[in-house]
């Protein structure tokens, strides 16, 4: 009960400041109520392209985020064990990290076919931080225990599983939990920018092009309570495997 | 016999072991003994092949086929006393696991991971996983270090029952006593015993 009150009562004041600036204002087409906003999203999510839209994103963003993630896993460990990747790659991955997202977007519009640039853009905003977390891990990780598997006489696929794969896991979930919000965020921006036939990020391009405030509102609450779920799901699942 | 012959080791500007030899029969239990930090440590791991000599020549040792407690007792945080012990063996048998975490005293463990064990049963989890290993030569550094005085003893036997030479570093008056012979190393620099 106590939980619930911790959650709903931060929640009720946000809204009714929401109502009470949507009154003030007084013109829904600047800022509709939630009221208003929550009719509309209860509309749209009766209908079948509302959902077939969700899905087709849904399945860009973890396209980008699985590809992101493998390609960031793989250059993590040639560039920790590998000199020459490291003098190669690393420079190439800081740059990708530090090029703001639309400047891709841009990019890759020129490059890619348009259902394809939400998924591309994705993963290349999730490579760096993926890449990222797992080079911190696999430079502090403990000589000790490394030196342990070489006295008692692992192979190195044993050293993997055994030694370097658990000590990488908590940098590798916390890195993955914040590209999945990057893959996201980018995701729907690149569909917005760039909109491919069915996509929450053409819904709102519509929306804001109809000057339908409301839509865009809905829409947008419908990222924001996709990204919290799938988020959290998506905690519970990296931290089903760690041990309590 | 093991043989060392004028073995050097340096840390940086420390020197730790000048040009010191030593012969050790390879059989029974030999405690070498001495004060903290007089290159007790840097010895075993010589003898492991852990540590490369400046100069010198160790013989009468293969490293691939001995075993070496660290000091530490370098437990993986995410494997069960069980995993660890099956983790070394080359082809594990049914219940040879168990049977080594009995020679350790540790019945009952098998499902417990390192946090969940006290340190003086985290340091015979080590120690079992170092016999379960086993090998040509036991090297063991501060074995039994927070382990009570008569689990000590009866672990003690079980490990000259193995019937394999051991070398081990120790500050226990209780297990110098129990070895076969004690070396007492002076240091550093250790230069003679």
């Amino acid at each position: 009960m106590k939980k619930l009150l911790n959650t709903a009562a931060p929640l009720a004041f946000w809204l009714l400041v929401w109502a009470l600036c949507a009154w003030r204002v007084g013109r829904a087409l600047l800022l509709p109520g939630p009221l208003a906003v929550g009719k509309r999203l209860l509309e749209l999510a009766g209908t079948g392209d509302f959902w077939l839209s969700v899905g087709a994103t849904l399945g860009r963003v973890f396209l980008g985020l699985g590809w992101g993630a493998l390609a960031g896993t793989a250059l993590a460990f040639a560039t920790h064990f590998f000199p020459w990747a490291d003098r190669l790659i690393s420079p190439a991955i800081r740059v990708v990290r530090a090029t703001p997202v639309v400047s891709f977007i841009l990019l890759v519009y020129l490059w890619v076919a348009r259902g394809a640039i939400p998924w591309v853009i994705s993963g290349l905003m999730v490579l760096p931080v993926v890449w990222g977390a797992l080079c911190a891990g696999l430079d502090n990780m403990d000589e000790k225990l490394l030196e342990l598997a070489r006295a008692y006489r692992f192979s190195r696929l044993k050293t993997l599983r055994l030694v370097c794969l658990p000590a990488l896991r908590p940098q590798f979930a916390a890195g993955l939990l914040t590209a999945f919000g990057l893959a996201w965020k980018s995701g729907v921006a690149a569909e917005v920018l760039c909109p491919p036939a069915r996509a929450i990020g053409s819904r709102i391009q519509q929306a804001k092009l109809g000057l339908e405030t409301a839509d865009l509102f809905a829409w947008t609450l419908a990222i924001v309570a996709l990204s919290l779920a799938l988020e959290g799901l998506l905690r519970r699942g990296l931290g089903k495997g760690e041990r309590a | 016999m093991i043989g060392l012959r004028d073995i050097t080791v340096r840390f940086g500007d420390k020197l730790v072991l000048d040009r010191f030899s030593l012969d050790i029969p390879a059989q029974g239990l030999t405690a070498l003994s001495g004060p903290s930090g007089c290159g007790k440590t840097t010895l075993l791991r010589v003898m492991a092949g852990l540590a490369a000599p400046g100069g010198g020549a160790v013989s009468g040792i293969d490293p691939g086929r001995t075993a070496f407690l660290f000091q530490e007792d370098r437990l993986l945080p995410w494997r069960t006393a069980t995993q660890h012990i099956a983790d070394v063996l080359p082809r594990p048998r049914r219940g040879e696991a168990a049977r080594w975490l009995a020679f350790a005293e540790l019945e009952g463990e098998g499902g417990a991971y390192p946090a969940a064990l006290s340190g003086g049963m985290a340091r015979r989890l080590a120690l079992a996983r170092c016999a379960a290993l086993g090998g040509e030569l036991l090297l063991l550094d501060e074995p039994f270090a927070g382990v009570d005085s008569e689990r000590t003893a009866r672990i003690l036997e079980r490990l000259r029952g193995l019937g394999v030479p051991i070398v081990l570093a120790t500050h226990q008056p209780q297990v110098l006593c129990a070895c076969d012979r004690m070396i007492a190393l002076e240091g550093p620099p250790l230069t003679r015993v």
